[in-house]
């Protein structure tokens, strides 16, 4: 494997490719034959670009797996910290102020520098989005504007030393001025990722070729295609037929078959999300804490991993998984103890006098069976239920305005940086935004305010994992089960690293024989 | 004739119509906040800002009453705008005509594979009546009919692509990629069609002119080639017209899973992504052409049949 990659950036690689913890397992070994330059990948993704492009969509994802699409930061998991990307180094000049330094020696694929005004521009146009996107829009970043040839700067409304991980949001990519055309995002040519993209075919594929003055160092592929195929079974038959070599989100479904052929590889790892039975504590029943706890108490979530999802996923202890950083350290998944939910029910005072609705949302097919799996755990403890099942859009109001008594749900909890903070505040503070379990408590409140305002990364997450155990403590909700983002690879591809997230699958060192 | 073909027109026109204002208004049926939706399908994820559902339903003209969306909107299709998508900002039509394009040619060879498959199978079965031969192919054809798509189309991916590495599982990349999908969507017209011409063919034998010829001394082969399978495929075309638009609206599943990018796909995206121009620009091509195609059946049978053409007059 030829490498010449900043030796920053080497290291985290190297990291990224050995270690297998935090949540980043997967790397797909197997290097064996020597790799081909002329080779072309092909990788079948679940979705297909939207917003023509704009970078505040999630088409942005596409074009970072793609290896067109790069960041000023970047998340690494092996190392749980920001790495620099497109800036080499970044630093807080004053409470509301960050400043970036530009990486020099970086061009476009069109061939022009990247700049600060380059990239002043690029943020710029994000921030003005109409639908703005979830980590860089105006309640969190008041400006950005390049203060000299290598520097940018960018301006929050109050302190927050979460800017770096901000920038490393894949809708924070950096493109070239000549990629912005009146309201049209161009991304052809523009990037300055490892590979270029050529062409594409509408709902179809993106086709991408080498960048062969990639700054990053030498490209191992000659190309690759990414197809938008919506249906799992058929993302799965793909990569057995070698028709693809990385298949991403593979469904339960199809795991049998893969894992039974020796030219395929399945890859396991933590995602950020954890299906959830929300309870709506803001009334009765579920505004005691103990018969919230007999809820729990009742439900065998051992079983429901080995049976809804097939192993697939795996029993939760809380509502992170144990392998991220923050996870409240010593959490085990509790163990149903039906005699001891029948206590807590009493102390509660539960009276039976109505049957409890659970809301099963159509959109996790699942969720029907685990609806069905917790309506038979809480009969055991008698507590009846009803189960509805409902698009997640004809509940949303009820969810917000607290006239439900549970719904299956699940969030991604890094869905705007690669941090929980946002999740914890708009899910369980008490102004929360998103606080569909209705939970509002000033321990919690405190705790979550002071993280938001810590630099020191350690101590954050110590501060989540306080978080957390209030939240546990509290049984504000039920974490059933910690899913896992499963993908399927040919054997012989060399180099690949699992992402949960899916934002880097065609990178620079990606090589096939 | 020229007042069955001005009452055929009006009542196509008044069904075109009617169709136009019943597909604008479905969107706007479904449960939950379309903006909302629209906002989710660009960036996933579930916290909405108040301020960008306001700014997008603006921006989008959601806010005006429904039924000057729907004059605004149907001003438009008159001059063959469809507006612009939602999600991918660029003209309804530009996606709608290739789609309609990769659809059509789906359909046709769909309904030619059936159309083959089932006049050799008809004529057969109906010239070996009661015989094993008669009796195989109806009860063949009878189990297909019950075959979804959903579950056939998994099936063929894994003998042909999976096991015998044959033919592509998915994409629409050349004449072999056509093969599998093509095969799943003509399956059940294929019964459908097989049915109607044992049908057709049998009555047909039985026609007292084809009493007649045989009575005159014409030879068998003679009689069934001139007189029998003429008559016994004409229930065929009005069958094939409805198939032809059924099969329009009908190729969702197919496009899915095989991920073609055609009209149902079109329509797929569109639901999901709460893209209404895009969602109402695939249907109301669909149903446009469905309309189309059973009016021009109909005055293709009432010309083959002037009966038809009397009984409407």
């Amino acid at each position: 494997m030829r490498f010449s990659l900043p030796s920053s950036l080497s290291l985290g690689l190297v990291a990224l490719i050995s270690l297998s913890g935090c949540g980043f397992s997967g790397s797909s070994a197997g290097a064996t034959q020597a790799a081909k330059a002329d080779q072309r990948i092909v990788v079948d993704n679940f979705r297909a670009p939207v917003a023509n492009w704009a970078l505040e969509s999630d088409a942005a994802y596409i074009l970072s797996l793609s290896g067109c699409l790069e960041t000023l930061t970047r998340y690494d998991e092996a190392q749980g910290k920001i790495v620099p990307l497109l800036a080499t180094e970044w630093k807080q000049v004053s409470p509301l102020e960050w400043d970036f330094t530009i990486r020099g020696g970086v061009k476009f694929q069109d061939g022009s520098a990247l700049s600060a005004d380059a990239v002043a521009g690029s943020l710029q146009k994000v921030l003005a989005a109409a639908v703005p996107a979830r980590a860089f829009n105006p309640k969190v970043v008041t400006g950005v504007k390049a203060v000299d040839d290598r520097t940018v700067r960018v301006s929050t409304p109050t302190e927050s030393p979460l800017v770096p991980y901000r920038l490393a949001s894949v809708n924070t990519g950096i493109l070239a001025p000549a990629a912005f055309k009146g309201d049209t995002v161009d991304p052809f040519g523009h990037c300055t990722g490892p590979f270029e993209p050529v062409s594409e075919k509408p709902k179809q594929s993106l086709t991408l070729d080498r960048n062969e003055a990639y700054w990053g160092g030498e490209v191992q592929l000659a190309g690759a295609e990414v197809r938008f195929i919506t249906d799992g079974a058929t993302r799965a038959a793909q990569v057995q037929t070698g028709e693809a070599d990385v298949s991403l989100s593979i469904p339960v479904s199809g795991l049998p078959g893969l894992e039974s052929d020796a030219s395929v590889k399945v890859l396991k790892s933590d995602s950020p999300r954890t299906a959830t039975l929300y309870m709506n504590n803001g009334r009765a029943p579920f505004d005691d804490v103990d018969f919230r706890k007999a809820v729990r108490s009742a439900l065998d979530l051992d079983a429901l991993a080995a049976s809804v999802y097939e192993g697939a996923a795996v029993a939760a202890s809380g509502p992170f998984a144990p392998s991220e950083p923050w996870a409240v350290k010593g959490s085990v998944t509790p163990k149903q103890d039906l005699e001891g939910a029948r206590k807590l029910l009493a102390t509660a005072g539960y009276t039976a006098d109505r049957p409890l609705e659970v809301i099963a949302i159509v959109e996790r097919a699942e969720f029907a069976d685990v609806a069905t799996v917790i309506q038979e755990d809480l009969k055991a403890v008698g507590i009846p239920v009803k189960i509805q099942t409902k698009e997640y859009a004809a509940a949303e109001p009820d969810l917000l305005a607290g006239n439900y008594d549970m719904v299956l749900s699940q969030r991604n909890r890094l869905i705007d940086i690669a941090d929980p903070i946002g999740f914890l505040t708009a899910d369980y503070t008490c102004d929360g935004t998103y606080n569909l379990s209705h939970f509002c408590n000033k321990d919690y409140d405190a705790t979550i305010a002071k993280a938001a305002t810590t630099a020191d990364a350690d101590e954050r997450y110590r501060l989540y994992a306080e978080a957390g155990q209030i939240l546990q403590e509290q049984a504000v909700n039920v974490w059933l089960v910690n899913e896992q983002a499963i993908d399927a690879v040919r054997a012989d591809l060399q180099a690949h690293v699992q992402d949960p997230l899916s934002r880097y699958v065609v990178r620079a060192e990606t090589a096939k024989p | 004739m020229m007042p069955f073909l001005a009452r055929r027109t009006a009542a196509l026109v008044a069904a075109v119509l009617l169709a136009s204002f019943t597909v604008f208004l479905i969107p706007y049926m479904t449960p939950g906040d379309t903006v909302r939706k629209i906002i989710r399908s660009r960036v996933a994820g579930e916290v909405i800002d108040d301020s960008a559902v306001e700014a997008l339903s603006l921006q989008l003209g959601l806010n005006d009453p429904l039924w000057a969306q729907y004059l605004r909107w149907l001003g438009r299709l008159l001059t063959g705008d469809m507006g612009l998508s939602y999600t991918s900002r660029t003209p309804v039509a530009d996606q709608v005509l290739p789609a309609l394009w990769i659809t059509l040619s789906l359909v046709v060879l769909a309904l030619g594979t059936a159309g083959a498959l089932s006049v050799v199978l008809g004529v057969t079965a109906a010239l070996q009546e009661g015989r094993p031969a008669d009796k195989v192919i109806t009860a063949v054809t009878q189990a297909f009919i019950a075959v979804p798509e959903y579950w056939l189309a998994p099936l063929l991916v894994l003998a042909f692509a999976l096991q015998l590495s044959a033919l592509p599982s998915a994409g629409w990349e050349g004449p072999q990629s056509a093969v599998l999908p093509v095969a799943v969507l003509a399956l059940r017209p294929t019964s459908y069609f097989t049915s109607a011409v044992r049908e057709g063919i049998l009555e047909a034998l039985g026609a007292e002119h084809v009493v007649a010829a045989r009575s005159r001394g014409v030879s068998h082969l003679q009689t069934v080639a001139k007189h029998v399978i003429p008559n016994g495929l004409l229930p065929l075309t009005t069958l094939v017209a409805v198939w032809f638009a059924g099969l329009l609206g009908g190729s969702v599943i197919v496009e899915v899973i095989f991920a073609i990018p055609g009209m149902g796909r079109l329509l797929f995206d569109g639901v999901l992504n709460s893209d209404i121009p895009l969602a109402q620009g695939a249907v109301v091509v669909v149903v446009g052409l469905a309309v189309v195609l059973t009016t021009a059946a109909d005055l293709v049978h009432g010309l083959l049949n002037p009966q038809i053409r009397m009984s409407h007059a």
